[in-house]
C-alpha cells in the first residue's frame, strides 16, 4: 500500500512529508532525548511524567524539534488508521504520548533498573536499536529484559540476551551475536564519535644545517660524477686526468661511495689507490676484486669495512698481487691473513698499518709462504712483539721494514738481532717509538749492520742522547749519506746530533726532520744552510733558536768573502711550526713554501 | 707599509679583478664574487701572504678556459644565493643542468685545487 493512495491530510502531514522528515529520524530523536532526561531524573515510569518531560522539553528546544516531536505521536500512526491520528494531532499531542513511545519508555526504564552503569554509550546503542525496535515494535516487540534466554531469530539458537543483543533487520526476532555481527551490524561497535581534530601539533623549527650549507663546487661535480657513472664516453678519457688526483678530490670529502668507485674501476689496472675506503662496504670491496682482476699493487686507506669475507675474495680473485698496502683493516681475522699469504706466494709488499688481530701466527705464515718479501711495515700493529722481530729475521730480502708505532715496545736485543740478520739489506728502517732503545741501539744495532740505508726514521725514541747521537753519526762511515733522515721528537738532540748527522749525511740529505729539537742552536742550524745544498724538505718545528736570520741564511746563502755562497738552493718546503722567532718579516723565496709563521696562524 | 696607503685610493679600482685562464681568456668578475674561491682569496690578500695577484688584481688560473668560465660561473651563483637571504630553495639542480659531463673531472680537480 503506497502512501500516495490516502484521504485527505492536514497540513501539518503534508509539510513533514514534503520536507522527508521519517518517523526513524524522529523517533530516534525523541529515544535519545527520552533517555537523556531519563538519566536526569528518577527512572520511574509514569505516563505523566513523561508527558510533563515531553512539555518541559518542548517549551526549552526549538521550534523545529517541537513540529518534529508533535509528529511523533502522528507518524509512528501512520501504520494505523491516518485519519484517526491526523485530527488527533494538535491539541492531544502535546501532553500524550503514543502507545509506541511508552512502551519504548517503558522498556528502558526496565532496562536502566537492570544495568549497573546508566552509561551514554548504551543509551546511544539503545538509541540504535531503539528507533527499530519502537518502529517496527509491532514485528518484534519490545527487547526482553538481559539475562533472559530468547531464541535468535536467524540460527534458532537460545542465547541470552544482553544489552547488545541487536533487534533483526527483517523484524521477526532478535539475533544472537554471532548472527548480528554476520549481518554487519557490530553490537559492541561504538558509534563512531568524530574525533575532534587537534590543530597539527606546530613542530618546532629544526633548522636543518645540511640543507642550508651551501653545496660546494667540488660536492656538486661529485654528485654529477655519480649521477653519469655509467656512461663512460660521456665522461671522457679519464687516462688523460690524473686518476690519483680525482681519488684524492673525491676522497677528501668522503665522497667515495659504491656508485662512483666505478669510476676507478677497470679490468686492465694494474695498480689502484684509494684514499678513503670509508664509504664502501664490504660487498663493494669484494665488487672491487672482481673488476680489477689484474692488479699487482694495491692500496686502501681506512677501509674499515674490510672483513673476512671480502678479504677472502682477494685472496682468490687477486691473482697476481704482488704489493699490497691497507690502513685500518681491522675486522681481518688471522685465518684470513693466513690463507691470503698461501695465495699469494710472490707477495712481495706487505704494509698494513693498525690492526690489532695480526698476530704471530699470521707471522710465521708470513715468512713461510711469502719469502719474497721486500716491503713490510708492520705499523701500530697491536701485537708485535719480539717474537715478530724473531719470526722477520728470516725475511732475508728485506729492503724497507717499518716497525713503529707499537703497543708496546720490543726489546733492544731483539732488535738488534733481526738488524743483524737483515740490517745490511736495509734500506729504509722506522722504528719509532720503541722507547726502549737507547744509544747501544745505534752502536751495536745501526753502526755494526746496516751498510746500505738511505732511510731512517728513529723519531720518538727518548733514550737516545744528543751525544750518543752525535758520536753514532760520526762513525757512520759503513753507510753512505741519508737522503731521508726523520729524529723528530726526541728533545734532547742538539747541536752534537745535528752537526753530526749534517757532516755525515749533510751533502745528500733531502729531508730532514728536526722536530721538537727545542734546545738546537743557532750555529748548529746555520750549519744546514752550508752543508745541506740537497735539501728539499726540512721540518724544524718548535726549534726554538730558529729566527729570521737563519731562514735568510737558509734560502739566501751567506756572503762569505763578498759572495754568496751556501744555503738551500733546492729548498721547496720548509716548515717553522712553533719557531716563535720567525716572523712574517722573514725573507721569501719563489719556490719555496713556509708554513708555520705564526703571525699568519688565522685568517 | 706603503700599500696601506694605497689601498683606501685604490678600493675603487679594486673592486674588479681579472682572472686569466692558460688559454688566454679573461674574466673580470667583482672582487668579492672572486673571493668565493679560497685560493683566489688568499691570492688577492693584500695582507697576508704579500702576493702579486694583490697588487696587480690579475689571478692566473692554471685551467682552461671552459674550466675558467665554470668556476666564475659557480662563484657568481653562490655569491648571489649567499647573500640574498630567501627561504625558497637554491636552485642547485639548475646549476648541475648547466655543467656538461664531459668536463666534471676536469671541473672536480680545479674545484678542489681552487678551495670552492
Amino acid at each position: 500500500m503506497s502512501n500516495n493512495v490516502r484521504g485527505p491530510s492536514s497540513a501539518l502531514t503534508e509539510f513533514l512529508r514534503d520536507a522527508g522528515i521519517t518517523a526513524t529520524t524522529i523517533a530516534r530523536r525523541a529515544a535519545t532525548r527520552t533517555r537523556e532526561e531519563q538519566q536526569q531524573q528518577q527512572p520511574e515510569a509514569g505516563p505523566s511524567r513523561p508527558a510533563n518531560t515531553n512539555r518541559r522539553r518542548r517549551s526549552t528546544r526549538a521550534s523545529g524539534y517541537a513540529s518534529d516531536e508533535l509528529d511523533e505521536p502522528e507518524n509512528s500512526a501512520v501504520p494505523e488508521d491516518a485519519m484517526q491520528v491526523d485530527e488527533a494531532a494538535s491539541p492531544t499531542k502535546k501532553r500524550k504520548l503514543t502507545k509506541a513511545a511508552e512502551a519504548k519508555l517503558k522498556a528502558q526504564e526496565k532496562k536502566k533498573l537492570g544495568k549497573k552503569d546508566g552509561g551514554d554509550e548504551d543509551e546511544e546503542e539503545d538509541a540504535y536499536t531503539a528507533p527499530s525496535k519502537s518502529l517496527w515494535a509491532t514485528s518484534a516487540g519490545p527487547k526482553p529484559p538481559v539475562g533472559s534466554f530468547e531464541k535468535c531469530a536467524i540460527c534458532e539458537k537460545q542465547f541470552t540476551v544482553t544489552k547488545y543483543t541487536m533487534a533483526s533487520s527483517s523484524g521477526s526476532g532478535f539475533l544472537c551475536h554471532q548472527c548480528a555481527k554476520a549481518g554487519g551490524v557490530d553490537p559492541f561497535k561504538k558509534p563512531a564519535v568524530p574525533k575532534k581534530r587537534k590543530a597539527p601539533v606546530e613542530k618546532r623549527n629544526i633548522t636543518k644545517f645540511e640543507e642550508k650549507r651551501f653545496p660546494t663546487l667540488v660536492n656538486i661535480c661529485i654528485q654529477l660524477i655519480t649521477k653519469h657513472i655509467n656512461d663512460i664516453e660521456v665522461l671522457g678519457d679519464i687516462g688523460v686526468l690524473n686518476v690519483e688526483a680525482i681519488s684524492k678530490a673525491l676522497s677528501k670529502n668522503r665522497g667515495l661511495t659504491q656508485d662512483n668507485v666505478h669510476l676507478f674501476y677497470n679490468t686492465s689496472n694494474d695498480s689502484l689507490t684509494l684514499f678513503d675506503a670509508t664509504n664502501l662496504p664490504s660487498p663493494a670491496l669484494e665488487t672491487l676484486a672482481y673488476h680489477n682482476r689484474n692488479l699487482t699493487s694495491l692500496r686502501l686507506d681506512f677501509c674499515g669495512h674490510l672483513d673476512d669475507t671480502a678479504f677472502n675474495v682477494f685472496s682468490t680473485s687477486l691473482n697476481v698481487l704482488e704489493r699490497i698496502e691497507l690502513l685500518g683493516p681491522f675486522l681481518i681475522r688471522p685465518p684470513a691473513w693466513k690463507k691470503f699469504f698461501t695465495t699469494h706466494p710472490n707477495l712481495e709488499g706487505f704494509l698494513v698499518t693498525q690492526s690489532p688481530r695480526f698476530d704471530i701466527e699470521c707471522v710465521t705464515t708470513l715468512v713461510e709462504h711469502c719469502p719474497g718479501i721486500k716491503d713490510l711495515r708492520l705499523k701500530e700493529i697491536g701485537k708485535i712483539d719480539d717474537a715478530f722481530l724473531e719470526q722477520i729475521q728470516e725475511l732475508g730480502g728485506l729492503r724497507h721494514l717499518d716497525i713503529s708505532d707499537p703497543s708496546h715496545s720490543c726489546s733492544e736485543d731483539a732488535i738488534v738481532s733481526l738488524l743483524a740478520a737483515i740490517g745490511s739489506g736495509l734500506s729504509y728502517l722506522n722504528v719509532s717509538k720503541h722507547s726502549a732503545l737507547t744509544d747501544a741501539f745505534l752502536t751495536d744495532g745501526l753502526l755494526a749492520h746496516t751498510g746500505n740505508l738511505a732511510a731512517l726514521t728513529i723519531s720518538y725514541l727518548p733514550e737516545l742522547t744528543d751525544a750518543g747521537v752525535g758520536a753514532f753519526f760520526d762513525e757512520w762511515a759503513s753507510n753512505g749519506p741519508l737522503n731521508i733522515l726523520d729524529a723528530s721528537r726526541n728533545d734532547v738532540l742538539g747541536d752534537l746530533a745535528l752537526e753530526g748527522i749534517l757532516k755525515h749525511s749533510g751533502h745528500k740529505l733531502m729531508q730532514l726532520n728536526i722536530n721538537g729539537w727545542k734546545d738546537v742552536g743557532a750555529d748548529a742550524l746555520n750549519i744546514i744552510g752550508r752543508l745541506g745544498v740537497e735539501m728539499r724538505k726540512l721540518d724544524v718545528g718548535f726549534c726554538r733558536a730558529l729566527d729570521d736570520f737563519v731562514v735568510k741564511m737558509w734560502l739566501e746563502g751567506e756572503k762569505k768573502r763578498g759572495a754568496q755562497t751556501g744555503g738551500c738552493r733546492a729548498l721547496e718546503e720548509l716548515k717553522v711550526w712553533g719557531c716563535n722567532r720567525v716572523t712574517s718579516a722573514c725573507p721569501r723565496k719563489k719556490g719555496v713554501v713556509i708554513q708555520g709563521i705564526e703571525s699568519q696562524a688565522s685568517r | 707599509m706603503e700599500r696601506n696607503g694605497k689601498a683606501t685610493s685604490d678600493s675603487k679600482e679594486s673592486q674588479w679583478v681579472r682572472l686569466q685562464s692558460t688559454d688566454g681568456f679573461s674574466y673580470l668578475v667583482k672582487r668579492k664574487v672572486a673571493e668565493a674561491s679560497g685560493t683566489v682569496r688568499n691570492m688577492l690578500d693584500s695582507e697576508a701572504g704579500g702576493y702579486s695577484e694583490a697588487l696587480t688584481g690579475v689571478c692566473e688560473i692554471t685551467e682552461r678556459g671552459i674550466i675558467v668560465e665554470k668556476l666564475v660561473e659557480y662563484m657568481s651563483f653562490k655569491t648571489y644565493y649567499e647573500t640574498v637571504n630567501t627561504k625558497d630553495d637554491v636552485p642547485v639542480k639548475e646549476f648541475m643542468e648547466r655543467i656538461p659531463p664531459e668536463i666534471v673531472l676536469e671541473l672536480l680537480l680545479a674545484a678542489d685545487y681552487q678551495e670552492m
